[in-house]
């Protein structure tokens, strides 16, 4: 006899129903280290506060001037400046859309050489083939696309000189990312052929990545950055890429705000069930809890057990939920890879999940446990 | 030893709030038990024969008046402190025996020595005693719902004096039990009395539970109504 055994024992007096318990609890914490994965991935994980996205302040469809790479550079505290353009673009069906970017492959190589598998012969590939194309490995893969291959997409928006909207390129180069969880579902192109082949809208690009000398600084560079432009024709919104991406991932769905209302919802039906049923358990159990004060147990320790109780009902729940979304990650995160790469259960998922069951275990143990501590003998003798 | 475990009650009353009213159980009510009594309590139902076991243990409140346990006022004591001295003095046996369901005869005895600093082996040592003193030193393993309302009667006994108490308070401890069964409780408790030197208040409603009493008192509206002679055992 031990009090875990006592605990134990007032768990399993009904077995069913603990088991139910514990089952309703588990899937709440299932759908939360799910979703707390998904979200993580989601607004991605490749995303730093170190760097920062230039955007036009109407929005971020808006382009900017590609005079404006000089002027970003020679922004106080900018160490260097890349800039990206959308090519909006579809390959073989319209509703294959394919993330592809024109860019100064120079300057994108300097930014992101700590993200992507870049390397010199990359570099060189591009400068030789005015028409090459860079391809991360997820988009690869998913193509079937092989080094060499010649490739045609379909802008929805921009016109080639030759009147199609057909952009064609070779393939020179496969990368992938440093890190499983980078995004690696597109390519890029030389910004300089795109740009000579348009027939309108030449000479303006979608974003500028900037780097600042002192990742420290990054809020008043940005600051910087939009005065320079504050007044003129194309406004700019500087903002650090987490932010950005955040924003941007905003745009199709607010992922925090649905992710927050479902999960919110399931811990709330787990609250309501759990305590409720936890108010009829210790309703059952009143003349035993009369029966331990008469032997001298106190209040206080009574109040204990039953919290325990719960904890351990909320515990073994989120330790199922947690290690069940652990032995199906393989699965999701293949059937998620082009959503969201790389998608893993974090350690800080974890130990949110734990966090959350002892709160709600405190949340549902606490007022029945209470009102056996506050419980008089001689009433809950009565209960004979 | 013996004047330590004097009982009294000194012009005790005791009423409970029913809405506005007050309603009266007992008023000016005085008792007086030697140690090593075995009194027997009868009355109609209602009269307040458990109120007085509670007031007694130390699990229900007088209105006014003074309970005295050898040198102790317990009236005036603090929960922790009386929920202290009622592990140690007294032993409380129900009439529905009011054993945990889930624990075994031995863990129900146990329960209360888990309040002590015993070792495991020394808990399990005195359970076993206990449980051979009322005679089921071979059912310690099974529950509650395996065993009969005798043999529950006497897991409720043994768990009552695991602690050693000096005091026993038994709330028609045979009111639920066959003749045959009931003889059986009663042996023990006399045995708990006249071999142990236990002060025993049993409250019944079977007359002749009260010849293994040494004496008897009639409770009625509140009042002891007449003593009858006392018994020597
Ligand atoms: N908590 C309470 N609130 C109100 N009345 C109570 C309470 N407990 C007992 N009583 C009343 O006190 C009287 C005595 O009760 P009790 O001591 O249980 O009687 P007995 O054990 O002699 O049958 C009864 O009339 C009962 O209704
Ligand atoms: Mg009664």
């Amino acid at each position: 006899m031990s009090y875990g055994l006592l605990i134990g024992k007032n768990l399993t007096r009904k077995m069913l129903r603990s088991f139910l318990l514990i089952l309703c609890v588990a899937i709440a914490f299932f759908i939360y280290s799910v979703l707390s994965s998904f979200q993580k991935s989601f607004e991605g994980a490749e995303a730093t506060v170190e760097r920062l996205v230039v955007t036009n302040k109407i929005g971020s469809n808006e382009a900017l001037p590609i005079s404006y790479w000089n002027k970003i550079r020679q922004v106080e505290g900018v160490e260097s400046v890349t800039h990206i353009s959308r090519l909006r673009a579809y390959y073989m069906n319209e509703f294959n859309v394919i993330g592809a970017n024109a860019v100064d492959i120079p300057s994108f190589y300097e930014m992101f050489a700590n993200t992507y598998s870049f390397d010199e012969h990359m570099v060189a590939a591009m400068t030789q083939k005015r028409n090459g194309a860079l391809v991360g490995r997820t988009l690869a893969v998913k193509e079937g696309w092989q080094l060499g291959q010649k490739i045609t997409l379909t802008s929805f928006r921009h016109f080639n000189q030759d009147g199609t909207q057909n952009w064609s390129f070779e393939i020179a180069g496969i990368f992938d990312g440093l890190e499983a969880n980078v995004d690696t579902a597109f390519l890029i192109t030389n910004y300089d052929y795109f740009n000579e082949a348009l027939v309108r809208g030449k000479d303006v690009v979608s974003i500028y990545g900037v780097r600042p000398h002192d990742p420290q600084m990054i809020d008043s560079v940005a600051k910087r950055i939009d005065q320079v432009f504050a007044n003129s024709g194309s406004e700019t919104r500087s903002q650090s890429e987490v932010a950005f991406m955040k924003a941007f991932m905003n745009q199709f769905a607010d992922v925090e705000l649905i992710v927050r209302a479902i999960v919110s919802a399931a811990f709330i039906t787990i609250l309501m069930i759990v305590a409720n049923t936890m108010i009829f358990a210790i309703r059952e159990r009143l003349l035993e809890i009369g029966v331990l004060k008469v032997l001298g147990f106190s209040g206080f320790v009574i109040m204990l057990t039953i919290m325990a109780e719960t904890l351990l009902i909320f515990a073994l729940g989120a330790l199922g939920g947690v290690g069940l979304t652990a032995l199906l990650m393989p699965i999701l995160s293949e059937l998620l890879s082009s959503i969201v790469p790389g998608i893993s259960l974090s350690a800080i998922t974890v130990v949110q999940a734990l966090g959350l069951a002892v709160i709600m275990s405190f949340l549902t143990g606490f007022l029945p446990a209470f009102k056996a501590l506050r419980l008089p003998i001689a009433t809950a003798l009565k209960h004979s | 030893m013996t004047l330590d475990t004097r009982i009294q009650l000194q012009d005790v009353s005791k009423s409970y709030r029913l809405g506005k009213s007050e309603i009266s159980i007992f008023d000016s009510l005085n008792l007086d038990i030697p140690a090593g009594d075995f009194l027997a309590i009868m009355g109609p139902s209602g009269s307040g024969k458990s109120t007085i076991l509670n007031l007694i243990g130390g699990i229900d409140r007088i209105t006014s008046g003074q309970v005295t346990v050898g040198q102790l006022r317990i009236d005036n004591l603090s929960e922790a402190k009386l929920s202290r001295w009622r592990a140690q003095q007294v032993g409380f046996v129900f009439q529905f025996y009011n054993l945990l369901p889930m624990l075994t005869a031995a863990q129900n005895v146990e329960l209360p020595l888990l309040l002590t600093a015993h070792s495991r082996r020394e808990r399990m040592e005195r359970v076993n005693t206990i449980l051979d003193i009322v005679g089921l030193d071979t059912r310690g393993k099974h529950l509650p719902s395996e065993l009969s309302g005798g043999q529950q009667q006497r897991v409720g006994i043994a768990r009552a004096i695991a602690m050693d108490p000096q005091i026993l308070l038994c709330d028609e401890p045979t009111g639920d039990l066959d003749r045959k069964s009931a003889e059986e409780i009663l042996d023990i408790l006399k045995i708990l009395n006249t071999e142990m030197g236990k002060t025993i208040i049993m409250v019944t409603h079977d007359p002749s539970a009260t010849t293994y009493a040494r004496r008897t008192l009639h409770l009625d509206k509140g009042q002891f109504v007449r003593k009858e002679l006392e018994h020597m055992a």
